[in-house]
């Protein structure tokens, strides 16, 4: 890969990307197309079609051998990376597998760097090597860290190539670069945003001294940086190949049309297997600082017109504040896009127009949309469970289509674990296990969601080998097991996820912290299905295993079948505690002391009565569902060999039917004894700071919530003093 | 008409089709004539003749009764009322905190912060849905289809 030299033209070439790109912009705005033809496709689409193969190859190729220059569990076993070419402007032309969700982050990076002026103060070059991991630019979080590098041909600047990794320790105040607990950027590690860090293919080894000295495992991140360089690199050189072959007007006209392509294709595909209609969904996350816990809202409403386009809107987000939770706008939009892509664009090409044939709404100063780069952004917020939110959204409007074989329940929103201190060789480490990429499905309109299987912002993610977390972290795995009962009941059920049991070893200092939800329902039903089940971590401190070991008595083997009574618990003496949700803040762990992960689970799928019965029994054979859950929400009866009791069976459920009936309130005196206790203020303080936020801060919820109960123009939810709303 | 087998497609609604044949629907191309075909099988299983317009979720249509009148029906032939409206304000309703029949220890929600709040139909006691909500959050309608004029 030879570094291209600059020519005098280039130097005193006028500064045209930020132009092009706002003309760009207008154009799509007035028009509502990226080209007005496809010429090129309707002289020649073999041609056409040949060229966008061999970029997918080209973008595939280096994303598989970044993946093994990498050091990094994350991009090695686990698959978080993507690779892409763009066009001058930053809009994205051709896209590997892998992070989809980061399709249009790499995009924003682009464009703020052209908007920001950077053609004119730092004079782009070839060979010149980009770097951001500022999630306000582009991004989900520090942790997605992104290269790009200009493309020249000749004196021409005919688009970008770029990488992405997500790495797991990024100099944060705690280990890992997540944790439940950051209430501002500042705490949230090295940030980089769109800084030159190599010229002429070289990577500058004064930035990389600043990541040494910065971070607590520098390794990940310079060998991350390494592989993307080499990913970047690889996709201009085969891209000039392809200028040679293709020709130059041809080439830079073919990548304005993928798009276009793309965005017809996005629209064709709405309006033929989507029902127009609108759809709504409501996601929630939360605050769990002290003196501020909140729940966070996030609602989706999703139109579908007859035209093929849809509109997103949030309004109705929670404020944004000093918490953990928020998502940067970048986040969002990147979930949205790969909503779209998964469900629904899976079979065309990924591209800037696959967004394009979606507008947004996302109000500002919101956990969302944050007004102030100050707000810290790691966790995602309620842009995580919004994100799934649009899958089950589209999935009704499958349903109503017909296309059963697409519909599905919310996927799972995962949690896991992060560690810091003195690894098992002396060396300072931080890290984050991210085996959560192997959570449970979700259930289908037609089937179980698979166990342990993925998460949607990685389709492509897998949980790794417990013998490289082993080496990366000093934690030693005594269990790692599907979690039984986790995915949602229903007629079809919510896949299982991991539970991990670990045992901390062989290191000097460690801290340990985790990062979830608030102890909420993480992801809905579908449909009459229970959502996935509350995420938790356990931990025992000044435990009695290393008695145990030596004694030679048996060690924990998982959770058990009764979750309110983990068998680890009856089992090690210790002291034991249960952080609801799986917020944990970082605090220091000794040698021996344990503790729990869950990945999180996919929600289920209609009423639990509709489940045939030996589904059930042999979900219990297998130990996905517990006998427990079997007869109480099942209401299958079982012989002692575990065969189904039929008669039995009717008779639970038709006993459960006349239970839920008797105990059921009609709507209306339901509504009139539920809006008594909000009228009174008989809420949580949490729950209480999430409705006056949005009744001090939101008209639109404000309206709806005025117009449902019946309320008064000023009303807000008495009780404590907490009405400040968000800002 | 669906290009898929009208008995494949009786199987995908049944919850009954092979993996194989699920996969090969889930490849192949989009057929135009699926929601016609869906419409008519869900027609074939129930007991009443009012026509189904939308299938609007798992046993909850949307049925014309007059030109221009459309109600959400459930399966069992109960009626929910103007499909403009959402079913749910017609629904039984249950709301539940902490554990339940599934959620035993830690796995249920802490009830400061979220609520089971599940509805049933009035009729045949089939839990229609069930959202995960903080107590005091209206009724989500979730779902608006575009009706015809007639």
């Amino acid at each position: 890969m030879e570094a291209q030299t600059l020519t005098p033209e280039q130097t005193q070439a006028p500064f045209q990307l930020k132009r092009r790109l706002e003309e760009r912009t207008e154009r799509f705005a007035r028009t509502g197309s990226y080209v007005d033809e496809l010429t090129l496709w309707e002289e020649d689409p073999i041609r056409f079609e040949l060229l966008y193969t061999k970029l997918s190859q080209v973008v595939a190729n280096a994303h598989e051998v970044a993946r093994l220059v990498s050091a990094s569990p994350m991009t090695r076993e686990l698959g978080e990376l993507i690779f892409g070419l763009y066009t001058p402007e930053g809009d994205a032309v051709c896209l590997s597998h892998g992070l989809i969700v980061h399709v249009h982050t790499i995009s924003r990076m682009i464009k703020w760097m052209i908007a920001n002026d950077y053609e004119e103060k730092m004079g782009f070059k070839p060979g010149d090597l980009y770097f951001n991991n500022d999630p306000h630019i582009g991004g989900a979080h520090a942790l997605d860290q992104m290269i790009v590098t200009p493309i020249y041909a000749g004196d021409e600047l005919i688009g970008w190539s770029a990488g992405l990794t997500h790495v797991p320790e990024v100099g944060a105040t705690a280990p890992g670069g997540f944790d439940s607990y950051f209430t501002t950027r500042f705490h949230e590690g090295l940030y980089l945003p769109c800084v030159k860090i190599g010229e002429n293919d070289e990577l500058r080894p004064d930035m990389e001294i600043l990541v040494e000295r910065s971070t607590r495992t520098p390794v990940y991140w310079l060998t991350d940086n390494r592989a993307k360089v080499t990913g970047a690199l690889m996709i201009r050189d085969a891209v000039l190949e392809l200028v040679e072959e293709f020709g130059l007007e041809y080439f830079k006209r073919a990548g304005e049309e993928f798009i276009e392509d793309s965005l017809r294709a996005a629209k064709r595909k709405i309006a033929s297997v989507l029902a127009p209609g609108t759809y709504r969904e409501v996601a929630w996350r939360g605050s769990p600082i002290p003196g501020e816990e909140r729940l966070l809202h996030a609602p989706v409403e999703l139109t579908v017109r007859e035209d093929g386009s849809i509109h997103l809107s949030f309004d109705g987000l929670s404020s944004n504040f000093w918490q953990p939770f928020q998502g940067s706008l970048s986040c969002l939009e990147g979930l949205v896009m790969n909503g779209l892509i998964q469900h629904v664009l899976y079979d065309s090409k990924h591209n800037e127009g696959t967004l394009l044939a979606a507008t947004m709404e996302v109000p500002v100063g919101t956990c969302c949309n944050p007004d102030s780069i100050l707000y810290p952004t790691t966790l995602w917020g309620p842009a995580y469970g919004a994100g799934l939110a649009v899958g089950q959204a589209l999935s009704r409007a499958y349903y109503a289509a017909g296309y059963r074989e697409e519909v599905h329940a919310t996927s799972a929103l995962s949690s896991g674990y992060t560690a810091g201190g003195t690894d098992q060789y002396g060396r300072s480490f931080g890290a984050h296990n991210m085996e959560f990429g192997a959570a449970g499905m979700p259930a289908t309109a037609v089937h179980d969601g698979l166990d342990t299987s993925g998460v949607e912002f990685n389709p492509e993610g897998d949980m790794g080998d417990a013998e490289i977390w082993e080496q990366m972290l000093p934690s030693i795995y005594l269990a790692r097991e599907m979690r039984m009962d986790g995915g949602g009941a229903g007629k079809f059920r919510g896949g299982n996820g991991i539970q991990s049991v670990y045992m901390l070893n062989n290191t000097s200092d460690i801290e340990v912290g985790s990062f979830g939800s608030v102890p909420i329902y993480p992801s809905p039903g579908l449909m009459g299905g229970l959502p996935a089940a509350t995420l938790y971590m356990w931990t025992g401190k000044n435990t009695n295993l290393r008695e145990l070991i030596e004694e030679g008595k048996p060690l924990p083997a998982g959770e058990g079948p009764d979750p309110a009574h983990p068998e680890f618990v009856e089992r090690v003496e210790g002291d034991w505690q249960v952080h609801h949700g799986s917020n944990k803040a970082t605090e220091p762990m000794r040698p021996y002391d344990m503790f729990t992960a869950v990945s999180g689970d996919g929600g289920g799928y209609g009423d639990s009565l509709d489940r045939d019965p030996q589904l059930v029994a042999r979900d219990v054979r297998e130990g996905r569902t517990s006998a427990r859950a079997a007869r109480e929400e099942y209401c299958v009866a079982l012989t002692e060999d575990g065969e189904v009791d039929t008669e039995g069976t009717e008779r639970l459920r038709a006993e459960r039917r006349r239970e839920r009936l008797e105990r059921a309130l009609p709507a209306e005196e339901y509504k009139r004894r539920a809006r008594e206790r909000l009228t009174e203020g008989r809420v949580s303080a949490p729950v209480r700071r999430m409705y006056n936020d949005l009744l001090e801060n939101n008209e639109r919820f404000a309206q709806r919530m005025r117009e449902f109960w019946g309320l008064p123009e000023d009303f807000l939810v008495p009780g404590g003093d907490d009405r400040e709303g968000g800002r | 008409m669906s290009e898929h087998p009208r008995e494949l497609i009786r199987d995908l609604l049944d919850g009954t089709i092979s993996d194989e044949d699920l996969q090969a629907i889930q490849r192949a191309p989009k057929d135009p004539g699926r929601r016609e075909t869906v419409i008519e099988l869900e027609q074939e299983r129930v007991d009443w003749d009012d026509p189904i317009v939308v299938c609007l979720q798992e046993a909850l249509y949307v049925v014309r009764k007059a030109p221009g009148e459309y109600v959400t029906k459930c399966r069992c032939g109960h009626e929910f009322g103007d499909a403009a409206r959402n079913w749910k304000d017609s629904a039984a309703v249950i709301e539940r905190e902490g554990e339940t029949e599934y959620f035993v220890g830690p796995r249920a929600a802490d009830p400061d912060w979220m609520v089971l709040r599940e509805f049933y139909c009035p009729g045949c006691a089939t839990r229609l849905d069930v959202e995960v909500v903080p107590p005091g959050y209206p009724f989500i309608h979730n779902f608006e289809p575009v009706l015809p004029d007639d």
